[in-house]
């Protein structure tokens, strides 16, 4: 069964229903349907911070299922050449469509083993320069497209992490991927944190799903520094403006990639095409553009974004 | 040139009222008293420990740009709230009370002045003003301080004092750091100089920007840290222990190239600009 959200508890009596009736091998026709009538009524009626909860779900599909399912013949990539190689980025390169393309995200795990082995999918500046190095290498070298898959609570905020230049490795990020060559095209599919999710966010085109969420600090984080109480991520999440559809509004997402009632991790296969088709779509319209013109275009789309009274 | 643009003499602020000022000041470090005027004179550094208390825009800007060289551009650039935020307080009356209490439009104080005899392009952040977080009209300002910088060939120096991005802007905020990333890029690439003074505190997507100087100068025992340490607090759910993001460690650890006394900022700079002009002699 899955991990149901605490906005989802009315659901709880119905997937016990369901396990009942499989259990007896008896039709669960009726039930299914009365599960999916129920979601579609929660789902369209979710709270900001609902969708924050929908983001993090632990089944939600992540980079790696992504890569496994759209591209084959896939070769990850390890190390930033100068420190080690951080797990919680996982960058290659393989076919896509039966195009060679290259892929750059964040990893987080399934359980816990596997999260503390990840990070959490919070990268150290080591993760940072080895994307940019994959980067340069799948542009430069391979002349391929690059995908990049954002899903990350935020940079790593270690000692460690600042020791070795957190700052200094996503300004140069930043920086460097203003001038790849070659077209990007980023996709938030979980968690876009902040820094850590722009640190491999610079794109020409920024799709994003449906309960996915992009913010400049998690709720949780905005509620301990503004109202210096961590409990009130709720009022948080409001304000920040961070679902799919504000960003939308606010003309920061080229895309909505929607997403069924009840979510990704619902259902996951149908969502993972769903990604591939509006990425490939993006794709081929980005390889129209001339170099000159696509540098130009995502310099642009960015110098842009502000509002401020004059 | 610039004739289109209002020019100002930067606004002395009283930050610190009257009443303080007559009120000796306890050094957060060392713990002694001083009197304010003995601080003031002493660029605000504590006297018996060298402990480097706050600046404003305005005293920074007099520290660094020689007198009355300063004329400040877009001063028509004003922050705004267009997300409708609202946390204990609405951003509109944060707004508010900032320009209010400092007489400024926005985080940033930018402009043109001599350093040491040398135009430059300088900016700095302004922490009275909102944290000097990083909104869209201070992303803006730096942004356009940048281009100014790049067309009239100037060495740029920005001085940073900043909490972070400014959370009530959302994601707007997040972007201004990819913008101002791209255009101290192109303004690089260009051949300019860019100096990047960290001073306390320089936190989140300001030290991000920051690190991205030719030069990277940070004065004596300023507090720099990609997360911040209320943030990295909540989420490693440890302190980060404070002497650890300290300038005097992080040159340690190779990420800057020049830590002063704030008496020795200035002319710090002022050696940069000569060697950097002499290229064109």
């Amino acid at each position: 069964m899955v991990k149901l959200l605490s906005f989802e508890k009315s659901l709880k009596p119905l997937y016990e229903e369901l396990k009942e009736k499989r259990k007896n091998a008896q039709s669960t026709d009726y039930i299914e349907e009365k599960i999916a009538e129920t979601l579609k009524k929660i789902y369209s009626n979710l709270t900001p911070y609902d969708i924050v909860q929908i983001a993090r779900h632990p089944d939600r599909p992540h980079t790696t299922d992504y890569i496994n399912a759209l591209f084959t013949d896939f070769l990850e990539l390890h190390g930033d050449r100068k420190f080690g190689d951080d797990p919680a980025i996982i960058a290659g390169i393989g076919y896509f469509n039966g195009k060679v393309t290259g892929v750059i995200g964040h990893r987080k795990g399934r359980n816990l083993k596997e999260n503390l082995r990840y990070n959490f999918g919070m990268a150290e500046p080591e993760g940072y320069r080895k994307a940019l190095r994959v980067a340069h290498l799948i542009s430069e070298r391979f002349k391929a497209p690059i995908i990049t898959l954002l899903d990350t609570p935020g940079a790593s905020p270690t000692i460690g992490a600042e020791e070795r230049g957190q700052a200094e490795a996503i300004a140069y990020n930043l920086q460097e991927l203003f001038n790849i060559p070659t077209p990007i095209v980023a996709i938030v599919i979980g968690e876009g944190g902040s820094g850590g999710a722009l640190g491999i966010g610079i794109a020409d085109k920024l799709l994003m799903l449906k309960y996915s969420i992009y913010s400049v600090i998690s709720p949780e984080g905005c509620a301990s520094i503004l109202w210096r109480d961590a409990s009130k991520a709720k009022e948080a999440a409001n304000a920040l403006k961070l679902t799919a559809n504000d960003l939308y509004k606010l003309h920061i997402v080229d895309k909505i990639i929607e997403e069924p009632a009840g979510g990704a991790h619902r259902h996951r296969e149908e969502v993972i095409q769903a990604v591939g088709k509006e990425a490939q779509k993006a794709l081929n319209t980005l390889s129209r553009l001339s170099k000159k013109k696509l540098l130009e275009k995502r310099k642009e789309k960015f110098i842009n974004i502000g509002v401020y009274n004059e | 040139m610039n004739i289109f643009k209002r020019k100002k003499k930067i606004i002395k602020v009283p930050i610190v009222t009257e009443e303080e000022r007559a009120k000796p000041v306890r050094c957060k470090s060392c713990g002694r008293l001083i009197s304010y005027a003995e601080l003031k004179k002493n660029l605000k550094v504590c006297p018996y420990c060298g402990y480097h208390f706050r600046m404003t825009a305005g005293e920074r800007i007099n520290l660094i740009a020689d007198e009355d060289t300063f004329s400040e551009i877009d001063t028509e650039v004003k922050a705004v709230d267009m997300l409708n935020f609202k946390d204990v307080v609405t951003y509109k009356n944060r707004i508010k009370q900032a320009k209010e209490r400092t007489g400024l439009d926005s985080a940033a104080v930018t402009g043109k002045a001599k350093i040491g005899g040398f135009d430059a392009a300088i900016g700095t952040f302004a922490f009275e003003f909102i944290g000097g977080s990083l909104g869209s009209a201070t992303g803006e300002k730096i942004t356009r301080l940048i281009e100014y910088a790049k067309k009239r060939e100037l060495p740029l120096v920005i001085v940073f004092s900043s909490g972070g991005e400014r959370i009530q802007e959302g994601i707007y905020s997040l972007m201004q750091v990819a913008k101002i990333i791209y255009a101290i890029d192109s303004f690089k690439e260009s051949g300019g100089l860019f100096i990047s003074i960290l001073t306390n505190p320089t936190y989140c997507g300001t030290a991000t920007i920051a690190m991205a100087g030719n030069v990277v100068i940070a004065e004596k025992g300023a507090s720099i840290s990609i997360s911040g340490p209320r943030l990295a607090k909540q989420v490693a759910k440890k302190n980060i222990l404070p002497k650890l993001e300290q300038a005097e460690s992080l040159i340690e650890n190779g990420l800057l190239d020049i830590v002063v006394d704030r008496h020795l900022l200035k002319s710090t700079i002022v050696r940069l600009l000569k060697y950097y002009n002499r290229r064109r002699i």
